[in-house]
């Protein structure tokens, strides 16, 4: 879990499923849009982050995998496709959205520790003795802040609905203040280029997006063709099972011929793999009933096909 | 024996009735078959079993009474034929009106045929029951045998033992004819008086041949009907 604030909404909750993301992406570089996108997925999150719309980061991570650029966009687009997730997008300053950028590939100092327990003191003591750069993401259950320093010195607070770094502390102390806040401190290395490179000029996004469409598309045909096997299957085995039965009924009332006349009547069906129903019986009992009638009287033929219909009830 | 011409005639009226209506009330297979026994009443009980009758003087009613009876037996062995058929391969084609007309075609055709050659004096009428009996003779064997393969192949159907009946009925059949043509072979009529141990035989044998034949004809059709209720 990816733990951000939220900036300033631009959409919410959509189903990145039923969106074109080679698409959606490009009109975010058109539209020199800055901030992130959020794909939250059941196997994991996906962040990719936009500076006036160069998409400087792809970050995709789960408890097993920490895949970034070409990688994490791959990975973004597959578990789009599979159409149980939510994408979030928000707008975020320039500044901030790079703030985001080297939080997000900065390295974990601390994880998860309660602020009940810690001497918060101290360590900010110590970012500002170590000159360290990074931030200390402050989180509860509902909310999360950050507060960003840079060479030991704090640069700003951002929380939930914030576009810019802040310099006010008040929501930040509110988060810290409520039960169970915890706090992660991350640090990054160098002070970092400010203009990164844009991945959708070296990716070929559309050409990912096609493979995640492609690859999805096989895994679907795969599931069916599994699916209409196992139908088949089962289909196959149904229609043995009533034509054992009514070859045995026939044989009761109609003796060898009877018998024969159902293994005719049934391959005049030509059910080719097709289901086997009331309405495709219909025409061959009325075949039957007429070869039947040849060697028995209509109340025997009757109580026959009676018991291959209740039969077949007995079967479906 | 004028008396036993009638019960003749009233045990062939039974079996034809029988025989007409089961044609009616049955699988298109059975028309053929049926319509055949239905036949041997028109074609020989009427000129045969009642000649105070009128008109039956005539050569040509006689004529016809022989060779209707020829299509007779044609028919109904064209129908085991059929049944034949349709036991090995379950595969059975025609309408029942078809048989209706074809016979009644076949029949009108015989009458035609007749009409426009000489009238037929005793040798040509001698000459045409031969035929007719020779036809009975030969493919009543041949019926019994081709019933029994349809016996052995539908024996445990409801229908099965209905089949047996039509053996005895044939093997009846094939006495009365038998006999038939063996005293027309030999004109034993005329000689009977120099083999009177053989025409006797062979007149008992006509006659009883005759007599359980019919009897047999309608009781099949009824214990059928019974069958395929």
């Amino acid at each position: 879990m990816i733990l951000l604030p939220r900036g300033n909404p631009v959409k919410e909750n959509i189903n990145p499923g039923k969106v074109n993301l080679a698409d959606a992406l490009g009109k975010m570089r058109q539209g020199k849009f800055t901030g992130y996108m959020r794909f939250d997925f059941p196997e994991g999150t996906g962040i990719f982050i936009y500076q006036e719309g160069r998409l400087i980061s792809a970050l995709y991570e789960n408890d097993r995998e920490h895949l970034i650029a070409y990688d994490a966009i791959a990975r973004t687009f597959h578990e789009a496709l599979t159409g149980a997730g939510n994408l979030n997008i928000y707008r975020l300053s320039t500044e901030l959205a790079y703030s985001i950028h080297t939080l997000l590939h900065g390295e974990m100092l601390h994880k998860g520790q309660d602020l009940q327990l810690i001497d918060i003191k101290s360590l900010l003591v110590r970012m500002r003795e170590e000159k360290r750069s990074g931030c200390l993401r402050i989180y509860s259950k509902e909310h999360i802040a950050l507060i960003f320093y840079r060479d030991g010195n704090p640069l700003g607070f951002f929380h939930d609905g914030s576009t810019d770094i802040e310099t006010t502390a008040n929501s930040s102390l509110s988060v810290a203040k409520e039960p169970g806040a915890k706090v992660d401190v991350l640090v990054t290395r160098g002070a970092g280029e400010k203009s990164l490179a844009d991945l959708m000029e070296t990716a070929d996004v559309a050409g990912l997006w096609g493979n995640a469409v492609a690859e999805r598309r096989r895994q679907r045909e795969e599931r069916e063709g599994a699916a209409s096997k196992t139908l088949e299957m089962r289909e196959s085995d149904r229609r043995e099972k009533t034509l054992t039965l009514f070859q045995q009924v026939a044989q009761v009332h109609l003796g060898k011929i009877g018998t024969s006349l159902v293994d005719k009547e049934f391959e005049k069906l030509k059910l080719n793999g097709s289901q086997i129903d009331e309405s495709v019986l219909n025409g061959f009992y009325d075949n039957l009933s007429k070869g039947a009638k040849l060697v028995a009287g209509p109340s025997k033929i009757d109580k026959m096909l009676e018991e291959m219909k209740r039969g077949f009830k007995g079967l479906s | 024996m004028e008396m036993f011409q009638v019960v003749l005639a009233v045990f062939w009226l039974i079996a034809g009735v029988v025989s007409f209506y089961f044609s009616i009330g049955n699988a298109r297979v059975w028309t053929s078959i049926a319509v055949g026994f239905f036949l041997i009443l028109l074609g020989e009980i009427i000129p045969g079993a009642l000649p105070f009758l009128p008109g039956l003087s005539n050569p040509y009613v006689l004529a016809m009474g022989h060779i209707i009876g020829t299509l007779s037996i044609l028919i109904m062995s064209h129908g085991f034929q059929e049944y034949y058929v349709f036991t090995r391969t379950l595969e059975f084609e025609g309408s029942k009106l078809h048989v209706y007309l074809a016979v009644i075609g076949v029949i009108g055709a015989s009458l035609v045929f007749l009409m426009i050659n000489p009238t037929p004096d005793k040798e040509v009428l001698r000459v045409i029951r031969i035929v007719e009996n020779t036809n009975w003779v030969f493919l009543s064997l041949i019926n019994i045998d081709l019933i029994r393969k349809i016996y052995l192949n539908i024996k445990d159907t409801p229908i099965g033992n209905g089949f047996v009946c039509f053996m005895a009925v044939f093997a009846r059949i094939f006495l009365w004819k038998g006999s038939q043509l063996y005293i027309d072979v030999f004109s034993l009529e005329q000689i009977k008086d120099a083999y009177p141990i053989r025409y006797e035989i062979s007149y008992w044998g006509k006659n009883l041949g005759n007599f359980f034949a019919s009897i047999s004809v309608g009781g099949t059709f009824l214990y059928l009907g019974k069958l395929l209720r």
